[in-house]
């Protein structure tokens, strides 16, 4: 009885074991015909019909887009990813971590180098964009996507309410300064009184104030560094954003609502806000969640004349397992000709300046925003920025300051007072 | 503690257990080599304390050491040995403590009217009236199994401050529009709700296993001499159901310590905790430290800090409970 017993095991064993290295043997002759490139992204950074579109033209290479759910999520896990030498292929960094990674570029491959050899193609793309993809000596660590920009998406229906000119020229004109535009939005509240009101449906003349001071940052040359590892975070610029910023929330600007909170999405419907300092993507935003706003809406350029909001790079970490295939999606990927189809499709604003005189761009109007060019508006304002150094302690800086301008709004505290906490906070928190 | 553990008069024909007749030899048995069985009761139960081992006391050790140090840069790992500055640093930060004060808050509000609903929910279950109980038990075990994600998203929308379903309501009474974001108080009501809303459900499921546990003679009794429902409910139900509070307020005050998930997304994803830190709570101002500073020495010290705190809490309801048993 032990012995048939014996028997039946072993039989049963050997057939496993031979099945289990049968499939170690087939495995590895299968992926030698085909590459899987391992991409990580967030949001629409990596379009869909692009990749389905690549992987026709090049049949031997399938593309996994593995959505990391966020920015933030991603850049973390790329961060572990780096400690456990287990990277993907591609990464895509969102700029407000650039000023981290840019620091570490051991972890990078430099595409300066052969065969990517990218300085080659530098010079198609906007110059403070490419800055933000390159490491703390120069070198190339990620390319960029699209532009983000920023420009002013106006409710025409109530600004004539307030009396104030409806056409986007005109409107551009009244706000050169973000001085005017504080007085603009006054005059406004004044006029529809909805702002005061507690009462009535809340209508004030921007979402939040606090955003012109991202808006307002983002304009100059320098933001929390001076330099490489060097912190500064009360130079002139910033001191100048966060008093204008501070400005409109006393002169109670906006209707305190956070972007993309619950509130914003009904606001946008419901109009509780006549402006908004929208991003080219932003404006998909608005067409996705307040359909019925169509042809209330337009756009018109944004005080200073130009400003950015968002973007990513994307970038080949060191130990990817498969560099040469990435380059070579990467590289097809934000060619301009690519740039465009995405463009065309999906409304993001590229990062190639070669397009910004081509009249796909130059000529593209949207319906949903009464026609407006939208492409020459965000192609003039792009041009417009320089390039800004951001370091790594970036996204922690700009918490606290946000932290001190939603006290000012909330009434908490005046403008002097929550600069000096904010000041207080930062070098405790950077000090630790 | 088996039935067959006594010694068989019958010796060792070993009719009774298996083995191979032919042999003759008595066949293992589970009464057999007292040092072969604790053999295998540890291998048995050596996998978990291998796992936990390399994936608990190891991290809590390493954690301890990392402590004691100051990392200059995030993705490099020369950290320096700085000795007990970080836990001097955290025993005088204000926004520590405030995040200490801003959990127990919370805490409060979530568990206290918590055990009520739950008590008041296992009661309706268990009427003998009741039709569809099952439904209505599954129906409570919803919010439990539902992303927390979710959660946060819809009742940041629910306590939205101008278009809130909460506020529209308030202001239908006449209350007015409340700031569910900014005010203190408020900003921890709102998130003791998602934490209620969440487990409420749950507990009351774990009162309605109890409750049944309870003697029906008591009840009996109780009736018989002239007891309604709600003295019933005081002096029957509730003593009887000393144990499972005692056990919930633990289970509470570990997870209540460790709330994070519903803070962050409160605050729309900042970890700050709100513009002045008004719902920041410690396991959020340690991720923030670990996540955003990429100050790991001190983030150590805090989750250090925090198990000070529990280990403080742990030994009061261990007194508690030890004069509640007691006085049985």
């Amino acid at each position: 009885m032990a012995h048939r017993n014996f028997v039946a095991k072993f039989t049963f064993l050997l057939a496993a074991l031979a099945l289990l290295v049968g499939g170690l043997v087939a495995a590895p002759a299968k992926a030698a015909a085909k590459v899987t490139l391992n991409i990580w992204t967030f949001g629409n950074v990596i379009e869909p019909n692009m990749k389905t579109r690549y992987e026709k033209m090049h049949p031997n290479v399938k593309i996994v887009a593995v959505n990391k759910g966020g920015p933030d999520q991603l850049a973390q896990a790329l961060i572990v990813a780096f400690q456990a030498h287990k990277t993907p292929d591609i990464a895509a960094i969102e700029t407000s971590w650039s000023g981290l990674f840019r620091d570490y570029p051991q972890y990078f491959v430099d595409l300066r180098k052969a065969p990517y050899n990218a300085n080659n193609i530098k010079k198609d793309y906007v110059a403070w964009r490419w800055a933000q993809g390159t490491g703390k000596g120069g070198e190339v660590i990620g390319l960029p996507t699209d532009v983000g920009g920023l420009e002013v998406a106006y409710r025409v229906d109530l600004f004539k309410k307030a009396g104030l000119p409806t056409q986007r020229d005109a409107v551009g004109r009244l706000w050169p300064t973000w001085d005017k535009f504080i007085e603009v939005g006054k005059n406004y509240n004044k006029k529809l009184k909805r702002c005061v009101d507690k009462k009535k449906d809340k209508s004030c003349f921007i979402d939040s104030s606090g955003t012109l001071f991202t808006a307002i940052l983002n304009q100059g040359t320098e933001k929390f560094y001076k330099g490489v590892g060097k912190v500064d975070y009360q130079n002139r610029q910033v001191r100048a954003a966060f008093n204008e910023t501070g400005k409109a929330l006393v002169a109670g600007l906006g209707s305190r609502i956070a972007p993309y909170s619950g509130d914003w999405y009904a606001g946008m419907n419901k109009g509780s806000f006549a402006t908004l300092l929208a991003p080219a993507w932003q404006l998909d935003y608005i067409k996705q969640y307040a359909p019925k706003t169509k042809g209330l809406w337009d756009v018109a350029k944004v005080p200073g004349g130009g400003g950015n909001i968002g973007g990513s790079q994307l970038s080949i970490p060191k130990a990817a397992p498969n560099k040469t295939e990435a380059w070579k999606f990467m590289s097809w990927y934000l060619a301009p000709a690519q740039q465009l189809t995405v463009f065309k499709e999906y409304g993001l604003f590229p990062s190639a300046k070669s397009l910004y005189a081509s009249s796909a761009v130059q000529n593209y109007k949207d319906p949903f925003f009464r026609n407006a060019p939208i492409g020459k508006i965000y192609a003039s304002g792009a041009l417009k920025l320089k390039p800004l150094y951001e370091g790594p302690k970036e996204r922690a800086i700009m918490a606290i300051f946000g932290q001190a301008l939603g006290r000012i709004e909330a009434k908490k505290q005046n403008t002097s007072q929550a600069w000096n906490q904010a000041v207080a906070d930062i070098k405790t928190a950077l000090d630790r | 503690m088996t039935p067959d553990s006594a010694p068989s008069p019958k010796g060792r024909r070993g009719a009774r257990v298996s083995g191979s007749p032919s042999s003759g030899k008595p066949a293992k048995s589970w009464n057999g080599n007292k040092a072969r069985e604790t053999a295998w009761g540890y291998l048995f139960t050596s996998p978990f304390f291998i796992i936990f081992f390399i994936f608990g006391v190891i991290p809590i050790i390493y954690s301890v050491y990392i402590s004691l140090t100051s990392l200059e840069n995030p993705l490099d790992a020369n950290e320096v040995f700085v000795g007990l500055k970080n836990f001097r640093n955290l025993w005088h930060d204000p926004e520590f403590w405030k995040a200490t004060r801003n959990t127990f808050s919370i805490w409060f509000f979530s568990t206290v009217p918590q055990m009520v609903l739950a008590l008041g929910l296992a009661s309706i279950l268990r009427n003998p009236r009741l039709r569809f109980r099952l439904v209505w038990q599954t129906i409570l075990l919803v919010p439990n199994i539902t992303s927390g994600l979710a959660i946060a998203v819809v009742f940041g929308q629910l306590f939205g401050r101008d278009y809130g379903l909460i506020n529209y309501c308030l202001q239908f009474l006449g209350i007015g529009n409340i700031d569910w974001l900014e005010n203190t108080l408020a900003s921890h009501v709102a998130i003791a709700t998602m934490i209620t809303w969440r487990w409420v459900g749950y507990n009351s499921l774990i009162f309605l296993a109890s409750m049944n546990a309870i003697d029906n003679a008591l009840y009996e009794s109780a009736s018989l001499d002239g007891a309604n429902r709600w003295q019933q409910l005081r002096h029957v139900t509730i003593p009887g159901l000393r144990n499972t509070i005692v056990f919930m307020v633990i289970m509470g005050t570990i997870g209540g310590l460790q709330v994070f998930a519903e803070p962050l997304t409160f605050g729309g994803g900042q970890t700050t905790g709100g513009s002045s830190g008004q719902f920041n709570t410690v396991t959020l101002y340690l991720y923030r430290y670990a996540k955003d500073l990429f100050n790991y020495g001190y983030a150590s010290a805090i989750g250090i800090g925090i198990t000070f705190i529990v280990l403080i809490i742990t030994a009061l309801n261990f007194l508690i409970t030890r004069r509640i048993a007691s006085e049985d």
